[in-house]
């Protein structure tokens, strides 16, 4: 076992963790943010996708104890007082999800994303979601949210 | 414990979405079945064979059992003891003599014998997942190997079998319309176009992994299960079956099922054990698959090969058309995979056309491989892919018009409701228009244009059209049922047991109600598969639960207002039957009298009180009984292909379908979306691949290769109406539709693009590799 800190959607924690324990594991397992979706074994779905310290990784691909003393974001921890984030907002407003499991990924993805690129052309956009997969909407209406959250942040 | 309380309404501040279900889900809060965690439970892992045919000789599990953290260890004689059936085989399939099929059942552990890599040996239950799993590798299992049948084309060469009851490793042969009439055509025919055509073994890869819970309460004798699923009496029928517990000792419970695609409409081994274990060990068992699990032990589909061939006279009429299919069920018959290879390959075997003949033979063979059963459209979008294969294969040969041609043998509008010669009644349809208005979204004529100038960058275009009609589905419950519950809020609950999984259920369920009662569907939630409501009704599949449950709902509404008059006539003093409803009032639906009093149906039902059962005096429930539609439509699909790289892209893709009436557009755009993109995912990648030893060579997301963003450059839809008369709604299925649109329309632009550089026509997937060899090959 280890024992590390998480700063998680702005909560400290201090956890014991077994060594090989995963931090998509501790999220879901320990902290009980089940937002947190694990869609695979081999890093390929990006359903697990948080920001870590403001940028987007792969949950599953992290150990918790390498994450010791960083802040992250998940999927809960986007709105704020109940204020949705303009990503989540277009992702609703463009049908951007069905069954809404790969959608916490997604989402986390598109806000890093939009960071990076605030402005991004549709290629940009295919080229950053690559990592996550989608296997009901056909990506049409995730690719159209991505580019009105675009536009909601810029404030148009 | 559950997990974090589910919001389900939005607070205001979150502003209008689109879908009910879409606050939860957005914001992390969706209740996944991993997500439960129940107080005390155990974790189970599996053992799983790691070969592909064998007798077992030794299962050691002493360093198993006495590993860390371990509880308890199921085998096969576990599942002898308790009494406990194998995995259903489906429907009775028979035939033409009337004799049924062999069928052989895969059962939930294996006693002395695997047929395939992935089959369940046994069950470890320990502490926690990490011991279940480490515990899991442990177990010894020898086994004495038996030769592979690697391929339905090993199976029917003999050499050895899977099973004692088929030395000849065949299920079935089936064999379903008219031979001599067919015979007879093809005799006379001029021309004679054959082509077989596959379509290969895929996985249908829900993006949520397969997982349960199973929860025993040994007081009331009751087990709740938490498991994805498709509907709750598929789901509770198939565990029934296979545990022998009655329909009341199971609750089942399915909150968000993160999608289905079909796999998910039986129960597997997994969820049977987990009860078997929960019931014994008297501890909550919990079980989340490995993706990598789920690459060897989820239902594949498809695994199809049809051979067609057309009878054609002189003027170019189709006069007969017939196939000969191989269907690949894997190891054991499960579920659908006896009912895709005879039924749905036959049903609309003649496609959107006007052919006086039609016969159909297909041979259901075991392999040494994981089971085949539904997988969006379960051979329905098989058998309009070669069809219109076919169409597009003797247009080419004969050099006449695709579109003239097929114009030329559609069934005209006028011919409807149309019988076609093996039996399926087509209710109505407009195929002509419906293709013309395809032709022009596409832009179809100017294509040539838009050729040369890909052809002067060196690439290659085609463009390929797919016309398709498929029968959604009847349906196996006898009604579709629903009931409502008001709250004292004037807010109403509904109830059926379709199990959404992405669809839109709750969204549009209550957009159906509250367009009949005129209230706003904001304040009617849906809830799927209670089971003390004791509804019977079906699942998702067969594209069905819209114009089923969805035509129910809009008999409920009616029943509703019918409950409520009474209490209307009493508010308003006057006579029942003088009481007017009006569901477009301004402020909701109202009653009035025709001398001007009013009451709006909300004012009314807050007025009423709850009885000591809490039932309020509006609750009343509705059915209709529904059979199968035709939904079709025309897809064109333009794709570059990049010589250099063998890369494919669909550079536009057109869907104008036919759905009758569409009650929530938007949601049925993204159905479409989903199933052309699968459709485009086999065209392109998917492929299930099994090495000659049985064992899998595309197990995970690095080697099967999923669509990923971009798969369609330009997507555009359009869409014509001709309601059928078959339901209250008017609507005919479109969840599987995508699929069988985009599998012809992609293909023929392929080999279309193939054709002008004096290539093709080549098999699915069409891989860079493949696409770059069959071009150098030229
Ligand atoms: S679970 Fe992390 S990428 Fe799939
Ligand atoms: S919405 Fe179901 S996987 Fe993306």
């Amino acid at each position: 076992m280890v024992s590390i800190n998480l700063t998680v959607n702005n909560q400290q924690h201090s956890l014991e963790v077994e060594d090989r324990a995963l931090l998509a594991d501790v999220l879901r397992d320990d902290l009980k943010l089940t937002g947190t979706h694990i869609g695979c074994d081999t890093s390929q779905c990006g359903c697990c996708t948080v920001l870590l310290d403001g940028n987007s990784i792969k949950a599953c691909t992290l150990l918790a104890a390498q994450a010791d003393g960083c802040s992250i974001t998940t999927i809960e921890g986007l709105a704020s007082d109940q204020n949705l984030h303009p990503v989540q907002k277009a992702f609703s407003d463009c049908h951007a999800l069905q069954c809404g499991f790969c959608t916490p990924g997604m989402i986390m993805a598109t806000v890093d994303l939009l960071e990076r690129h605030p402005d991004p052309d549709i290629a940009t956009v295919r080229k950053n979601l690559e990592g996550n997969l989608c296997r009901c909407t056909g990506y049409v209406n995730i690719e159209k949210a991505v580019l009105q959250a675009a536009k909601l942040k810029r404030g148009q | 414990m559950a997990p974090t309380t589910a919001q389900t309404q939005p607070p205001a501040e979150a502003g209008k979405l689109q879908r009910h279900e879409d606050y939860r889900l957005i914001t992390g809060q969706g209740r996944f079945t991993a997500d439960w965690d129940l107080t005390d439970q155990l974790h189970a892992a599996m053992v799983r064979s790691d070969i592909a045919h064998g007798h077992i000789t030794s299962l050691d599990l002493a360093a198993v059992r006495s590993a860390k953290g371990v509880v308890a260890v199921l085998t096969a004689e576990d599942v002898l003891a308790a009494g406990y059936n194998p995995i259903p085989t489906g429907p009775p399939i028979k035939d033409a003599d009337g004799n049924l099929a062999n069928f052989n059942a895969l059962p939930l552990l294996a006693a002395d014998k695997v047929c395939f890599v992935g089959q369940p040996v046994a069950m470890v239950i320990a502490d926690n997942a990490h011991h279940a799993h480490d515990a899991a590798a442990l177990a010894v299992v020898e086994y004495e190997e038996l030769p592979v049948v690697d391929s339905p084309a090993t199976a029917l060469r003999k050499e050895f079998s899977i099973h004692e009851n088929s030395p000849d490793n065949v299920s079935l042969h089936f064999s379903h319309g008219d031979k001599q009439a067919v015979d007879a055509a093809f005799k006379k025919a001029k021309h004679r176009i054959s082509l077989t055509i596959g379509s290969q073994r895929l996985i249908g890869a829900p993006m949520e992994p397969r997982a349960c819970n199973a929860q025993y309460d040994a007081a009331t004798d009751v087990t709740t299960v938490y498991t994805p699923m498709q509907g709750l009496l598929g789901m509770r029928g198939a565990l029934c079956a296979m545990t022998g517990l009655e329909a009341e000792q199971l609750d089942i419970v399915a909150e968000d099922v993160g999608g289905s695609f079909g796999v998910r409409s039986g129960a597997y081994p997994e969820a049977v054990l987990a009860i078997l274990a929960a019931r014994k060990l008297k501890r909550p068992v919990k079980w989340v698959a490995m993706r990598s699990e789920l690459f060897i032990g989820e239902w594949h589909g498809r695994g199809l090969t049809l051979a067609g061939e057309l009878a054609i006279d002189e003027q170019h009429n189709i006069t007969a058309i017939r196939f000969d299919d191989t269907v690949d069920l894997g190891a054991f018959n499960s579920y659908f995979g006896g009912f895709i290879g005879t039924n749905n390959l036959w049903v609309t075997m003649g496609g959107a056309y006007r052919v006086p003949a039609l016969y159909m033979q297909s041979r259901l063979v075991y392999t040494n491989a994981l089971p085949v059963s539904a997988y969006r459209g379960a051979g329905r979008p098989d058998i309009a892919f070669a069809i219109e294969r076919l169409i597009d294969h003797a247009a080419a040969t004969l050099d006449i018009d695709p579109i003239a041609f097929r114009k030329q043998n559609f069934i005209p509008a006028d011919a409807f409701p149309y019988l076609t010669a093996n039996g399926t009644e087509y209710d109505c349809g407009d195929f002509h228009t419906v293709l013309d208005k395809a032709l022009d979204i596409s832009d179809y004529h100017d294509f040539e244009s838009r050729a040369s100038s890909a052809r002067e960058q060196g690439k290659i275009r085609g463009i390929g059209i797919g016309y398709y009609i498929e029968k959604s589905g009847a349906g196996g419950a006898p009604k579709d049922q629903v009931s409502c519950r008001f709250k004292s809020d004037g807010s109403l609950l509904l109830h059926a047991v379709t199990g959404p999984s992405g669809q839109g259920h709750e969204t549009t369920f209550a957009l159906i109600v509250g367009q009949g009662l005129g209230l706003d569907p904001a304040v009617i939630d849906y809830q799927a598969g209670k089971a003390d409501e004791n509804l019977v009704g079906n699942g998702t599949g067969g594209s069905r639960s819209l114009y089923g449950t969805g035509s129910a709902f809009k008999n409920l509404a009616g029943n509703i207002i019918e409950q409520a008059r009474p209490f209307a006539a009493e508010a308003l003093q006057c006579a029942p039957e003088l009481v007017q409803f009006d569901e477009k009032a301004d402020g909701g639906g109202t009653f009035h009298t025709a001398e001007g009093s009013s009451i709006t149906l909300t004012a009314l039902a807050q007025q009423q009180a709850l009885d000591e059962n809490g039932h309020h005096p509006f609750d009343c429930d509705a059915d209709t009984v529904t059979g199968a539609n035709f939904p079709n439509g025309c897809h064109i699909a333009e794709v570059e292909i990049d010589p250099e790289t063998g890369v494919a892209e669909v550079v536009t893709y057109t869907a104008v379908d036919e759905l009758g009436n569409v009650i929530s557009p938007f949601l049925v755009e993204g159905q479409v979306h989903g199933g052309v993109v699968q459709g485009i995912g086999q065209a392109f990648n998917e492929e299930v691949i099994y090495d000659e030893s049985g064992q899998l060579l595309s197990g995970s997301f690095m080697d099967y290769a999923m669509p990923r963003a971009g798969s369609v450059n330009e997507l555009r839809i359009g869409s014509h109406s001709v309601p059928t008369a078959l339901n209250e709604l008017g609507a005919k299925g479109v969840g599987e539709s995508g699929c069988s649109g985009s599998l012809p329309a992609v293909s023929n632009a392929v080999m279309h693009a193939l054709r002008s550089v004096g290539a093709g026509p080549i098999d699915m997937p069409y891989t860079p590799m493949k696409l770059w060899e069959t071009l150098r090959a030229t």
